[in-house]
């Protein structure tokens, strides 16, 4: 009966700031709609620079804000109808999120691997023994890792790239049907980060995943990602194909994006320099204090 | 005027401004009679020439920024200079910062050498104006009367396209991009002969990022400073540096002219740091390298590379690979690109 996986109706997120004489009111999100089919799994990038609003966006998927307006519907429920333990529980098995930076989302006093085994009881109710640590061992290696390598080991004992596999296992030990991922790679060194975005892809074909790829990363949503949605101060300016936007912008400001984007094939690195050092030169008007 | 002191590839008579030799920089701590080191830097040589950006690329642990901190002279323990030399143009015959006598090294510091920074929330004092912080820096190096100064100072704000407005704000009352221009300014204002850039653009975003890409490179030609660029963004250093060193595990592995790098990569590190970037418009799949970088506390013996290596032979892990020219301006440390000479 739901062909949509998540449905979000209009939503908007307004935040106060200041005081009783001088509020402010902050759109950080302003009616964004976007739908997720239940039976086609995709990666939707949600792109945008700091301030457009891409991370509250992310954050109310994820239930952990809620709109001030509008709706998010998961498989037809309306996410600010769920309430109680066992509710978030059920949505926690549909929907998990990713983070920036794995070093932050792993308590650094607590091995690895209870985590993993934690979850999966939790996810799995109370069977506990050697059926936890095989289905901990099999959400392991299917991020390329194993529960020998990472057993008995503490955060800080593994590389950035490794954690952030890890806090994917761990994602994928609720078996979600979405995962939200708020910039996943940006601090991942970059000899590591392309097995990381390739794992996405694998995540999608192999095991039917849906994933929220939100980056300000222009090159790495044009490489994995499906669909694109580009989010301006709170709202999308700009959504479709990924290939289609990315390779022909309709909306100024995509195109502005596209443009900063620096490439690393630049020939003739002087010439190049030479023409962005008149745009310095030339008189442009002074940027005043807001 | 601007043509003639913007030569990267000038004279090489004249005297380099930052001559590094085989500098050593390590960790070292000793608990309850353990000592543990980690050599984060371990032998890197290289030579800033005067009026060029020269770029430093590798990514986190991989020693980079133990590296600026020494040449900077920032060094407190546990970091120690076990090494090696760095050799100043304005600072002859003392092997670097930390030997030189701290009146010394108060002169050359914003006059001679200054710093752009990450997070440049920690360069501008939270609780002074930025026109006082320029005060407190650039005044006591520039003298003359505060009148001239403060001209002066408006004068080169306009270069960085900022309104004089700006010199009574508090640093969080600008945006990220202004207060990162404000610091630009603040580092350039003396016109020093060598600013050292860490990640200067790491935190902005990409629109903003490149303009202030370009404000660097208007002010550096236009100073003839020379620059030690450091990122780990190779998008950043294509559109940048005019040479680029690629730094593995606290050793130099390849250095050449930009456009020969990312054109005509050597080390199989490099050409797999180039050949992964994602391309807005290229569908090819990329692949990533496996393994993870090495622990610094206990590297691999021989290359630092040969573990994650898809040329390693049984030499790589016996002998360290020392840099050599493989072509004109172009030294990569690869016995695969080598061979393997006794030396």
């Amino acid at each position: 009966m739901n062909d949509l996986l998540l449905d979000v109706r209009e939503v908007s997120k307004t935040f106060v700031r200041g005081r009783l004489l001088s509020r402010e009111k902050i759109v950080a999100v302003n009616k964004v709609s976007l739908q997720l089919a239940a039976r086609r799994p995709e990666i939707l990038a949600i792109i945008g620079e700091s301030g457009s609003g891409k991370t509250t966006l992310a954050r109310m998927i994820l239930n952990m804000e809620t709109p001030t307006s509008g709706r998010l519907l998961l498989d037809g429920t309306d996410l600010a109808t769920i309430n109680g333990s066992a509710g978030r529980l059920a949505f926690m098995h549909r929907v998990q999120p990713i983070f920036q930076n794995p070093f932050e989302s792993f308590n650094p006093l607590k091995r690895v691997e209870r985590y993993l085994l934690m979850t999966r009881l939790r996810f799995a109710g109370t069977a506990g023994g050697s059926t936890t640590a095989e289905a901990v061992d099999a959400a392991l290696h299917k991020v390329g890792l194993s529960l020998r390598e990472v057993s008995g080991r503490h955060p800080h004992e593994l590389s950035g790239g490794q954690l952030q596999r890890v806090a994917i296992a761990r994602a994928l030990l609720a078996e979600p049907k979405l995962i939200v991922a708020d910039e996943p790679v940006s601090m991942i060194d970059a000899s590591l980060r392309m097995s990381i975005v390739n794992l996405f892809r694998t995540l999608r074909d192999e095991l039917g995943i849906s994933i929220i790829y939100v980056t300000h990363d222009l090159a790495t949503a044009y490489y994995i990602s499906d669909r694109i949605m580009i989010m301006q101060k709170g709202s999308v300016v700009e959504s479709g194909d990924a290939r289609d936007v990315l390779k022909a912008p309709r909306h100024p400001y995509t195109y502005q994006l596209r443009e900063a984007v620096l490439l690393p094939e630049v020939a003739n690195v002087s010439a190049n320099a030479t023409s962005s050092m008149n745009g310095l030169i030339s008189p442009g008007t002074p940027e005043r204090r807001a | 005027m601007l043509a003639s002191v913007a030569q990267p590839h000038g004279d090489q008579d004249v005297q380099p401004l930052l001559v590094v030799r085989d500098l050593q920089a390590y960790y070292r701590t000793s608990h309850a009679g353990v000592r543990r080191g980690i050599r984060a830097v371990d032998g890197v040589s290289f030579t800033v020439r005067r009026g060029e950006i020269y770029g430093l690329a590798g990514e986190s642990s991989s020693g980079k920024t133990t590296l600026i901190k020494s040449i900077a002279g920032a060094i407190k323990p546990p970091l120690e200079i076990v090494g090696g030399s760095m050799e100043f143009a304005f600072l002859p015959g003392y092997g670097g910062l930390h030997r030189a006598p701290r009146a010394m090294v108060e002169r050359i510091r914003w006059r001679h050498l200054s710093y752009i920074m990450q997070g440049s929330m920690n360069v501008l004092n939270p609780v002074r104006r930025i026109g006082s912080s320029f005060i407190d820096f650039a005044y006591p190096h520039i003298g003359g009367s505060r009148k001239q100064f403060e001209q002066q100072v408006v004068a080169h704000l306009a270069r960085v396209r900022l309104d004089p407005s700006v010199l009574s704000a508090f640093p969080h009352e600008l945006s990220g991009g202004m207060r990162q221009r404000a610091t630009l300014a603040l580092a350039t204002i003396c016109r020093p002969g060598f600013i050292i850039a860490d990640e200067p653009t790491t935190a902005l975003d990409v629109v903003v990022q490149k303009e202030v890409l370009g404000m660097i490179r208007g002010i550096q030609r236009e100073t003839g400073s020379s620059v030690l660029f450091v990122t780990h963004d190779m998008g950043v250093h294509a559109h940048i540096t005019d040479r680029l060193a690629i730094m593995y595990a606290g050793r130099l592995v390849e250095e050449a002219a930009t456009a020969e790098i990312f054109g005509n990569p050597l080390h199989p590190y490099t050409k797999n740091l180039i050949s992964s970037l994602p391309r807005i418009g290229e569908d090819a799949p990329r692949t990533g390298l496996g393994g993870a970088p090495p622990n610094l506390a206990d590297p691999p013996s021989g290359c630092r590379f040969h573990p994650r290596c898809p040329l390693a032979s049984e030499i790589c892990s016996r002998k360290v690979p020392v840099m050599r020219e493989a072509r004109s301006g172009h030294r990569v440390a690869c016995f695969a690109v080598n061979g393997d000479d006794p030396a």
